[in-house]
């Protein structure tokens, strides 16, 4: 039979009641929605990412591809001023491409 | 599976399929009591950090409820597992009485505060919250007769001080 010691633990340590705390379920709303957007825009960067590793990589079998072509090889061969001066502009437009897709997105 | 259960349950799986206002009666309706249980067990002031991290689990997990326990027990699990984190990951200090609680709510805090956690989320949940002492096994992963004794020991430790108190 539940003494006076069983009811006073009883109701000390039963949960309060009365209506939700509203305050905290928006907190935890807010907690949510930030956690669901950092999520995509995770998701979003790492799409990209993968996006620039294939084009890096495809651009680089282009290169080497070009490298291996005889009409190639022979025309640096014969003009390697002109040859390096072509593979730096290539370069330069490469990162300028990449510079501006990354720059875009932070603006966004 | 209950009628309760399966009102949970169905808001669970609208919860996984991405419905915030669905989790946000879940959490109106079972932020008191874990709120309540986490201040026993791990003090007011980290109390609701923990039940948020908790809320926040139980919503990226939200596909995993399967309704055959009751959704307080799911959630109660996760907020305990959370607890441990946070014990294990830092010291933390001793729960400390309430500055602005009641005399009786002071005085159980006070109690509470000289059990070890097993004995306290034990204590909690079997006296104050209603729960089943299976309930509770199976949260502190604790077989049932353990679970049992701790209980009792945990009410002994704060009858003794009870009773050691004005009452003596």
């Amino acid at each position: 039979m539940p003494d006076e010691f069983d009811s006073f633990l009883k109701q000390a340590l039963a949960p309060p009641p009365g209506e939700a705390d509203r305050a905290f379920v928006a907190r935890v709303q807010a907690h949510i929605r930030l956690e669901e957007r950092l999520a995509s825009e995770r998701r979003v960067l790492i799409a990209k990412l993968w996006k620039e590793l294939v084009a890096v990589a495809a651009i680089a079998g282009a290169l080497v591809l070009l490298s291996r072509s005889p009409v190639v090889v022979e025309w640096a061969a014969a003009a390697p001023a002109l040859a390096v001066s072509i593979l730096l502009l290539a370069f330069c437009f490469v990162v300028a491409i990449f510079s501006a897709g990354s720059g875009a997105r932070s603006l966004a | 599976m209950n009628g309760q259960n399966e009102e949970d349950l169905a808001l669970s799986r609208r919860a996984a399929s991405g419905d915030g206002g669905a989790f946000a009666m879940l959490v109106e309706k079972y932020e008191a009591p874990l709120r309540s249980f986490l201040a026993r067990c791990a003090g007011p002031d980290r109390a609701d950090d923990i039940a948020q991290e908790a809320f926040l689990k139980a919503w990226r997990a939200a596909g995993q409820y399967d309704g055959r326990a009751r959704y307080s027990t799911w959630l109660t699990r996760i907020a305990w597992r959370c607890h441990l984190d946070q014990i294990r990951r830092t010291r933390p200090p001793a729960v400390e009485p309430e500055a602005s609680c009641s005399l009786a709510t002071d005085e159980v805090q006070d109690m509470v505060s000289r059990l070890s956690h097993s004995e306290r989320a034990a204590l909690v949940l079997c006296e104050g919250h209603g729960w089943t002492h299976a309930e509770a096994a199976e949260l502190l992963a604790v077989p049932l007769g353990t679970l049992k004794s701790t209980v009792a020991r945990a009410k002994a430790k704060c009858r003794d001080l009870w009773t050691g108190g004005d009452r003596a």
